[in-house]
Order: C-alpha cells, then structure tokens, then sequence
C-alpha cells in the first residue's frame, strides 16, 4: 500500500483536530452529618478539594433523590440541618444562598477549571429537584432560584451556555439547572428568568444543534445537549406568560433549531416536544395567532412532516406511534384556523379578484361571461391566501401513505382555493396507469380529492356571489388536472380491471359533483342568470373535453366479466350519471342498451347469485341500466333477443315476483309500471297501481306462475303491439255487457293486458301445454278478483271471465261457478283504497302547488339570457383583408373561409362581390394545398360560390344558405363525423343549390342515420344551422313555405313532440321560436300559421319540470308582445290571449 | 350458538362495518389477480402498501348511501346464505 498523500506541507495547513477532554474522576466520600458537608464544600482554592466536596454531595443528593420519602426522610435531614444553617440573615439586601457553592463555581468560571463548572450545575439542578418535593424546602429553592439570578451567576450560566460545541458537560448540566428552576414551584422564577434572556438564554439555538452522534440510540440517561436544550425550551413554554412565548418565538434561530434534526431525536423528547407544542403553544388561546404562524412556518410543518416516516420508536399496542402523533398534531395545526397556519379563503374564488363586482347590465347582456374579465385568467396560476400550506404540500407523499393522503385531502376540505393552486404546481407527477403500488395510492389520493364537498355557495361565505367562479378553478375541483382525457382514456383501456376500476370510480364520483356543482348555478335565487347559465354551460363543456368520451366508457364496460358485481355496478351507474347530467355526451353514444340489461337481467332472474348480498347488489347495476333504457329511445322493452326466451319487461318482471324477501324493488316496479302504462297494457288512471294486481296474483300463487312465463310474454309482446285493437274489444265487450245487464256502463276501466290474455287464451297452450291452462286456472281468478279491488269494473270482468273459462281446464265447472273473486285483499304488496284515494289528493295538491310555482313566470330578460343565440353571420367586412396569408388548415381549421361565407349574406353588394372572389380564391388555394379534406372543401366552397355568383346582385343570399355552407364546412373536414356521407351525397348530386330549398333537411328528418343511433346528433346540427339560417323575413317565408313534406316549422315542431327528445334538444327547438319571434311578422306567422301558442300551451301542460314550464309561459308571453294582437284577436275569435 | 340479530334493527355503524367488509371481500375476489402483480411490484413496501391498497379499495364504500348498503347487507337471506355455506 502506498503513503497516504498530504496535501499540506507543514503544520499550519493540516486539518486542525479537536482536543480530546479528558475527564479526570473526582474523589468522594460519604455524608454522615451537616457539620461534615459544610466542611465539604466550604470554599476552597484547591481544585481537587473542591471537586470532593461537590462529588460527595451529588451522590448524596442522589441517594436521597432514589430513596423513600426524598427531602422528607431521615436521612435528609443533614441536608435540611446543612440548608437552614447556610440560609443568609433575613434582613439583607441582596441574600446569597449556598455562598460557599457560589463562590467555588465564580472561582472555576476565573479559573476556567470545567469540571467544577460542570459539577456546581449538577448538584444545583439535582438539589432544586429534591428541594421541590416539600412545601418546607420551596423558600429555600426559591432563594437558590434567586440567587443564580444574580449578576454573577447569570454570566457563569451565560458562559457556560456558550461553551464550545465539544463541551456538553458543561452545557448540559446547565441547562438542566435552567429547567429545574424555571419550573420551580410552578414557574415561580420564569418571569425574571425571562427578562434575563440576555444571559439564560445564550447560545439556546446553537445549543438545540448538537445532537447526539453515537452509533447506537441515546441514552436516556446521557441525554444530549440538544435534549437538554429542547427539554429546557418546553419547559420555559409551560410556565412563561403569553408574551413571552410571543417574544420567544419570534427569535428564528431558536424555533428553526427547534425541528431541524427532530428526525434523529428519541422517541420520548418527540413525545414531550409534540405534546408540548400542542399543549403550551399551538392550543394556547392566549398565545397571538401570529407568534404560533411565526412557529409553524413551512419549515416547521415540512419538518414535522418527516416524522411519518419515523420509526426509531417500538410502540406499545395502546399507544400512538411517533407518526400518528405527528400526524395528529400536523392535521389540528393544518386544519384548525386558531392554530395561525389557516386562513380564510373564498373557496373557488382565488385571492385577487371580488366575486361581487358590479358589471353593467348592458355589457353583460352583449358580452356574456366575457364581460367578467378574470373569467379566464386562472388557467396557469391561482393567487391564494394560504401561502405557508401552499409551500408545504408538495412536500407530502399521499401517494405512499394513508395518512399523508388524509392531511391533505382534510387540507383541501378546509381550504378549497388549494386544490386547483396543488396540482397547478405539481404537474409533474402523471396518472398514467401503472399497476403499482404509487399509482393505486396515487388515485386513492385523486379519488378523496374528487369526493370533497363543494364550498358552501362556492366561496365559503354567507351568500350567493354576484358572479360565477372561474370555470378552470371549479373544474380542477372537479376533475383534478391530472385526470386528463388521455389519462383516464388510458385507464378505461388498460387491460388491468382494477385500473378500470379505479378510474371508474373516480369518474362517477366527478359527475355527481359536477351534477351538484351545476344545481348551484342554476339556483333560481341568482341575479344574473344568464352569466350562470353560461358559465353552466361552459363548466359542462369543459368537462366534456377533461373526461374520456362516452364510447371508452361503454367500450370499458362491455368488457367486463360477469361476475365482477362490484366493478360492474360502478361502470352502469358511470353510464346512468352520463345519461343523466351529461345528455349531450351520450348523443353519439352507441350503447346498446337492450343487450346488456337481456344479460343482467338472465343472470338476476335465474337465480345465479347465491349470496343475497351480490343479488342486492346486482340489482343496483339493473337499476342503473333501467334508467339508461329510460333514456334510450332505441330500447326494445317487447320481443326477447338471441339466446334468451323472454323479453326485457317479462325478465324484469319474473324478478319483481321471485325476488327474496327484504330486497327494494321500488324502482324496478316503477320502471315496469311506467312501460306498462306507455304501452297501455294498463290504464294510466290516477289511483290505478298498474301491474301491481298481476304481480300480487303471481307471487300468490308462486308455485304456478313458473309455468306460465312465456305465455305472459306473449301476452305482452301482443298488447304492447296492437293496443288499438284492446281497445276496441273493451268497447265490444262492455257494450255486450251493458246490453246483457241492462245497464249503461259510462267508462269501462278493464286493464287491456286482461283483454289479451283473454284473446291468447286459446293459445296458450302452445307455450307449455296443459299444465301452463292449469297454473292460469289458478292465477287468472286472482288476477281478475284484484282487478275488481283495485276498482276495475266488475261486470266487464265478470263477462271476461266468463269468456275465458271456456278456455280454462275446468271439468266440474267450480271456476265458472265461483266466478271472479270477490273481497279479495293484497298479501305480499302494500295497496289500500284509502291509499290509493290519498295519493290522489297528494297529486291534486301537487298539481295545485305546481300551477303556483309554475304561474311565477320569468322575466323576459332571463329568457332572453337562455332562448336568445347570437348572430353568427353578423358581418364582419374585415375577414375579407384576413385570410390572405392564411395555410389551408388555418382557413378551414380557424374560421377564415367561414367568416368570408357570412359575408354573402351581406346587405352590401360590393362586399359579397368581393366576398365571392375571396371564396373561390380560397377553394383554389386549398385545392392546391396538402390539406388532407381538400377535395370536399374545395367542393363545397365551389358550389356555394356557384349559388351565389347568379343571384350577387339580387341582394344577400338567403342566410339558411349561407348557414348551411358555414355548418357544413366542419363536417366536411371530419370523415368520423354522423353527417360525413349526407353532405358528400347532398354535394355530388349537382353544381349548385336551389335557394328556395333548405338543403339537408329531409335527408335528416326522414331518412335513417347512416351511422347507428347517431339521429340525435345530426337533429342538433340541423337546429343549430336552422337557428343561424333565420335571420330576416324573407328567410322566415321559407321556414312556413308549403312543401311536400310540410312547412319546415311544422315539422320541428312535431320534432319536439319526440317523447325522447331530451332538453338541451328542447331548447333548441324553443330558441328557434325565439329566433322567430324576432323577425317582423315572425309571431303572428307562427300564431296563425301553426298555432304555436297552443303548441305551447301543450308542451307546458305536458312537463313537468316547473322551470322547463316556466321557459314556455314566457315564450308565450314574447310571442304575444311581438305580434300583431289586433290580427291575432281577430283571428283566434278573442281566444287569445 | 345466539340467535342471529334481526336485520332491521342493526345501527348505522354495524351495517358500515358489514358493507364495508363485504365490499373488500368482493373487491379482493374480482381483482385479486391485479393485487398480487402489485404485491410483487417494484415499489410495493409491506409495512405502508398494504395499508394504502385497504384503503384505496375500501373507499369505494363510500359511493353508496345509508340506504343502499342497508339493501345489501339487510337483504333477508344473507345471514342464513353465510350460515349455510359454512355448514357445508
């Protein structure tokens, strides 16, 4: 091995080493008497003598601390004998106590001899201890107390303090002399003692930083300088007065030192430290907030935070951990505004901006939201109030722990403003699916965020606030940023269910808070509700484009196995809450419906589930699934599907009757009657519980009614079919009966589902033979007998009864001679005449107080704020000059070849002249280009310009025109689009377009959608481009223009009859009345031409939703202010108003 | 052996405790194949991951209301279903 190689040549340049203490032992020897203590430590300057006086009194001292009875005892004695003798005379000025000590530890501090200087602290601290066991000895503590406030003793204490770092033997014993007097006889001295800072706290935070550095742990018995240090400091906060503890903490050095190596400390100062803080400090209310924020700064909670990871203490099962307590105290620090780390804020309103500016009226009826200026400034950065937690959380690892995971979620529960500012700032760290530990962490953490409550009225203040909050705020609340589209789409698609079913979760969970979120801004009680409304609108949008699409949503969910209920549940409710809050999402959604509920259904209805609790739980996935066939206009109720032998209705049913006791069947039966009803196999009569007699009848002859299944399906299937037919024979048949009787019957009330039985009868033993006639003889006069209970008209029954029996196996005629049952009573169901009568009333009230809410009519200025579209083909002669520089991408991609069709419609010949140069210049420019759609654009583009070139000088070209060309234009540029191959037929079929005709509307209409079900989707494109085409009146002649199929005004108001046609597709149809009522004449055409008021009158009568109600009243009201009322009168014969 | 409690008057708090630990019974049953790849994980630590994946499961209780997990849990049967299929 080589030399070692130096860096320095001589002495001088070599490391320094520190000088090793050698501690020499001192003698001792044992007490007997005071006389021989007092001999003991009398003064003396010889060193070694007075080290054998103050040994032998530490362990005598240290004798009497361990045994019985302490400064009480017999033995104690010599030291109380030894003590009143030394006691100075009463009238002196300034009373020394132990002069002889005192002298011998001055004469060390001249002599700089560090063992007396250690050993006099030792037996002060270990003497004030003994001494505060007795009330007798506390007045001569309390003068030793005293005394080390003295001039001199203060700068001994002072230079001990400040020892070097190397000499904790002095230090040490030191401050543990400090701790036992500041807490002597209940912080007696701790005033004085403070206001001689200067001294008693020298070098305290230096101090706090020598920690111990052996291998093994720190002995409790050896405590380091730091221990020492820090033990003194908790004690001083015990008993200092509140100001103090102000002044105390605002020295930095001191309350950084306090933390900095808290990780390597023991566990039991951690204990003493924790609980002190919290005792003396943090749930002090008499300490000022701002001395515990001084205290709490972000290195502090950092700090704290380290201790999760703590694991230097073992302990005990009933105890709490050195994690757990640190976790306690970080979550009441970080969550109890007293403790001076939490400030108010306005929950989604960030710190700059006033939720309550007042914007004039005008500017936001003109500009809308962009009237708010701020609306859109947080998108990169939100100024908060909560500056210390702000710093703080992207230290924590809620990925890796529970704990962590749980501080900051209650964080953000107590100060919302730092959601959105938290992922903002930590972008770093994706949710790309990885089945791993942190990633699962990781989404539990997202999942807490996500289920927060929304802040009370969205500011956590007592009132509503004038304005909406920034949308990207609430929707990073919402669907935090790491749950990108990407993200979440990765998810739904990995092959991992878990990951499926993590990212599920979180998804219902975001649109149940979106659904709430959206219920707060459209509370009637806002003023301006038109911004609400659009911020409503945009809060939707924007969350469209953040979450996955509902096709990854459905694709995730076919894909999972049967028996997964759980994850099953959560995919089915995710379906529903789209449906539900999300319904213009799910308008290209190709769900088939049917399909799934057959397989739900089959499994449920055959009993697979063993345990009731995944039956329970399996029917939650049914329910979800039945109020998505609610909303799926294409599912197929009647008719069972490949693979299974009955329909939808008759499975659901079958469950309804076989379903084990306990289970709530209350939505599905309600989801039965109301097909039942829509189908009429029963009366839609108020009071009139619809399937319930044929479900009490079944489950009360539970034994037969396996066998009779398919023939009820049958049954079904037929009445659902030919309704008109039942109808029918109920007239026969009560007229055949009224004649018999010889009585009139004024209205027949027999379910038609009866009737059909009645006509299959014959039939029925196709469907399982003999035995299928004997379980109906069984159930039919039940069926019959409760039709009678629930109030349907005997005497038709008895006559179908009687009808029926002919079919029935009835040898001994008892069936025909009983006939229907009378008196008979609901066993297995809740039903009761009075009840019935009673929910009757119910309604009538209901209605009542509905025509009340509903007569509360809204103003026209909101109505305008919700029916009223922009112009969008206002002309703006600009565009001309614009896209001159403009790629082909930019024209089509960015609205420049847009804005130059608008400007056909120009009042202005000039610049539609000009307009039309520009359009085909565009169309050749694009022809020429790399754009992948060119050859549809330039297509497009050159038919419009072929149009218009003809009729450029007859004034602007008719709007619905030009408002087709600008639609079409985006369909032309997507192929995946519904509309793709109408617009490219409706374009090959010829060189230019009839301006009296309004293209694509049949082809819409009336024709089937190429792809799917995507009906509803192009039904929203037309409205938008028939809104943007009715401008003027001479483009209101072609809306009521006669043609073959019907006026177009005629047919989208049949549109709207569409039962399935959902809302946002409802106020579309309204908005283009709305359009209409604008235009001069538009009204009294609609009136007189299409009788739209009572249209409206209709609709209203027909929704029950009182707001909807309310948007029909005012439009009535607009139509009827914006006719021609003379006109109007006349020709409704004074019917109207 | 005690009779078993009736259904409908167990507490809130009980029939938290029993949805909740049929729901990790279900959970553990669906994924469990999910589970041990991220007990095999890289960064799985068993004294702070198993805590964060019981937790992470668990949470999805809360998705359902007082109501719902009273259906489940009180859906009559169920206590007979456990008994039976421990007879066998």
């Amino acid at each position: 091995m080589g030399k070692r190689f130096s860096y320095g040549g001589d002495a001088a340049g070599a490391p320094r080493k520190r000088a090793k203490v050698v501690h020499e032992a001192p003698t001792s020897e044992e007490i007997h008497a005071s006389r021989q203590l007092r001999q003991l430590l009398i003064f003396d300057q010889d060193p070694a003598r007075s080290r054998h006086g103050l040994q032998s009194l530490k362990l005598f001292l240290d004798e009497l601390l361990g045994a019985d009875g302490g400064i009480r005892s017999e033995r104690a004695k010599i030291l109380r004998d030894y003590l009143d003798s030394e006691k100075p005379a009463e009238d002196e000025e300034n009373p020394v106590y132990l002069p002889d000590i005192m002298q011998t530890w001055s004469h060390a501090g001249q002599t700089k001899n560090d063992n007396i200087m250690s050993a006099v602290p030792v037996v002060l601290a270990l003497l004030l201890r003994l001494l505060s066991q007795s009330l007798e000895t506390v007045p001569i503590g309390l003068g030793i107390c005293r005394t080390l406030l003295a001039k001199r003793q203060q700068e001994l204490i002072s230079s001990s303090l400040m020892a070097e770092k190397n000499k904790s033997f002095i230090i040490s014993p030191t401050l543990r002399l400090l701790r036992e007097a500041v807490s002597f006889d209940g912080g007696a001295i701790a005033r004085p003692l403070f206001r001689a800072r200067a001294n008693m706290l020298k070098s305290l935070a230096r101090n706090m930083g020598i920690v111990y550095t052996g291998e093994d742990k720190e002995d409790i018995k050896r405590p380091s300088a730091r221990t020492n240090a820090i033990q003194f400091f908790l004690a001083a906060i015990k008993y200092l007065h509140p100001e103090a503890k102000k002044e105390l903490l605002s020295q930095r050095d001191i309350v950084s030192a306090l933390t900095r190596d808290v990780k390597q400390d023991p566990p039991y100062l951690l204990k003493e430290l924790l609980t002190g803080l919290r005792n003396h400090i943090i749930m002090d209310d008499k300490v000022p907030r701002e001395a515990k924020s001084n205290l709490l700064n972000t290195s502090t909670l950092v700090r704290l935070s380290a201790l999760y990871q703590y694991r230097l203490d073992s302990p005990a099962e009933d105890e709490s951990s050195i994690a757990d307590m640190a976790h306690d105290l970080l979550l009441t620090v970080c969550t109890n505004p007293a403790c001076g780390v939490l400030r108010q804020d306005a929950g989604f309103y960030p710190r700059e901006i006033d939720p309550n500016t007042t914007i004039p009226t005008a500017e936001l009826d003109d500009l809308g939201l962009e009237a708010v200026v701020w609306m859109n400034k947080f998108k990169t950065e939100v100024p908060i109030r909560n500056f210390t937690l702000s710093n703080f959380l992207p230290n924590l690892r809620p990925w890796s722990s529970v704990k962590q995971s749980e501080l900051i979620t209650s964080i953000f529960k107590v100060a919302p403003e730092l959601v959105a500012n938290y992922f903002l700032n930590n972008k770093t760290f994706t949710f790309e699916p990885k089945l791993s530990a942190t990633w699962i962490g990781y989404a539990a953490f997202l999942f807490n965020t996500v289920i927060l409550p929304i802040p009370e009225n969205l500011c956590r203040g007592p009132g509503v606030p004038e304005l909406p909050p920034p949308t990207s705020i609430v929707l990073d609340n919402i669907l935090p940023l790491p749950l990108n589209q990407k993200a979440l789409a990765r998810c739904l698609e990995h092959k991992s269910n878990m990951v499926k079913f993590f990212a599920t979760r979180i998804l219902v969970v975001a649109i149940e808070k979106l659904d709430a979120a959206i219920k707060i801004y459209q509370d009637p009680s806002h003023n301006n509700k038109s911004v609400w409304n659009e911020a409503a609108r945009r809060l939707v949008d924007e969350f469209c484009q953040r979450a996955p699409g509902i096709r990854n949503m459905i694709t995730a969910c076919q894909k999972i196995p049967t028996e997964d209920l759980l994850h099953r549940e959560a995919a089915s409710r995710l379906l529903r809450l789209c449906y539900e809050v999300l319904p213009q999402a799910t308008l290209s959604a190709k769900l088939d419906v049917s399909t799934h509920l057959d397989a739900v259904l089959g499994r449920i209805s055959n009993q697979q589930l063993e345990d009731p609790r995944d039956f329970a739980l399996g029917l939650k996935e049914l329910e979800s699934l039945l109020a998505i066939a609610g909303y799926s206009p294409g599912m197929r109720w009647f008719g069972a599907s490949k693979g299974t032998t009955l329909s939808p209705f008759t499975q659901l049913l079958k469950i309804c009757v076989e379903a084990p006791k306990g289970v709530s069947l209350k939505t599905m039966q309600q989801v039965l009657n109301f097909v039942a009803v829509e189908q009429q196999l029963v009366p839609g009569h108020a009071g009139h519980p619809g399937l319930l007699p044929l479900i009490e009848a079944l489950q009360s002859s539970a034994k037969y009614a396996s066998q009779v299944w398919p023939f009820l399906d049958n049954c079904f299937t037929q009445c659902a079919s030919k309704s008109v037919k039942y109808v029918e024979m109920l007239q026969e048949i009560a007229q055949e009966t009224a004649e018999s009787a010889g009585q009139n019957i004024d209205e027949p009330l027999v379910s038609p589902i009866i009737l059909a039985i009645r006509d299959q009868l014959p039939h029925a033993s196709k469907n399982g033979g003999e035995e299928v006639l004997k379980a109906l003889g069984r159930i039919l006069p039940s069926l019959l007998g409760l039709s009678v209970t629930v109030g349907e008209s005997r005497l038709i029954l008895s006559t179908i009864f009687s009808k029926m029996v002919s079919d029935l196996p009835d040898p001994k005629g008892k069936l025909a001679k009983a006939g229907v049952p009378e008196g008979l009573e609901f066993q297995h169901n809740t039903w009761s005449a009075s009840k019935s009568r009673s929910s009757k009333s119910e309604k009538s009230t209901a209605s009542t107080r509905d025509v009340v809410t509903l007569e509360t009519t809204i103003d026209q200025e909101t109505l305008e704020g919700m029916l009223h579209i922009p112009d969008s083909l206002e002309a703006e002669n600009s565009a001309l000059m614009k896209w001159a520089n403009k790629t082909a991408d930019e024209l089509v991609d960015e609205g420049y070849a847009t804005s130059l069709i608008a400007l056909l419609a120009s009042e202005h010949a000039s610049i539609r002249k000009e307009a039309l140069v520009s359009i085909l210049k565009v169309a050749d420019k694009i022809k020429q280009s790399e754009y992948e759609e060119k050859e549809q654009v330039w297509l497009l583009l050159s038919e419009l310009a072929e149009t218009a070139k003809d009729n450029i000088n007859n004034g602007p070209l008719p709007s619905t025109i030009v408002a087709f060309a600008s639609h079409a234009l985006h369909i032309v540029r997507d192929p995946l689009h519904g509309l793709y191959p109408k617009v490219n037929v409706f374009l090959t079929r010829g060189p230019y377009w009839s301006l009296d005709k309004l293209p694509l509307v049949d082809e819409i209409l009336a024709e089937e959608p190429n792809v799917g079900d995507a009906f509803y989707t192009q039904i929203s494109w037309l409205l938008t481009y028939l809104i943007d085409g009715l401008r003027l009146s001479s483009d209101l002649e072609l809306y009521h223009k006669k043609r073959t199929r019907g006026p177009i005004f005629e047919r989208v108001l049949a549109l709207a009859s569409n039962p399935y046609l959902r809302l946002p597709l409802r106020t579309q149809v309204l908005r283009l009345l709305y359009r209409a009522s604008g235009i001069e004449g538009g009204s009294t055409t609609l009136t007189t031409r299409f009788s739209v008021m009572n249209w409206l009158e209709e609709r209203r009568s027909a929704c029950t939703d009182s707001s909807e109600a309310a948007v029909y009243d005012g439009l009535r009201k607009r139509i009827w202010e914006t006719c021609d009322q003379q006109k109007v009168t006349e020709w409704s014969k004074n019917g109207l108003p | 052996m005690s009779s078993p409690e009736p259904q409908q008057q167990k507490s809130q708090k009980q029939i938290d405790t029993e949805f909740t630990s049929y729901y990790l019974q279900r959970a553990t049953q669906e994924f469990g194949e999910a589970l041990d790849a991220v007990r095999s994980a890289d960064d799985f630590k068993p004294d702070s991951s198993i805590a964060v994946l019981i937790s992470a499961l668990q949470q999805g209780t809360e998705m359902f209301s007082a109501e719902d997990k009273r259906a489940v849990i009180c859906s009559e049967g169920s206590a007979k279903s456990s008994s039976s299929s421990s007879s066998k």
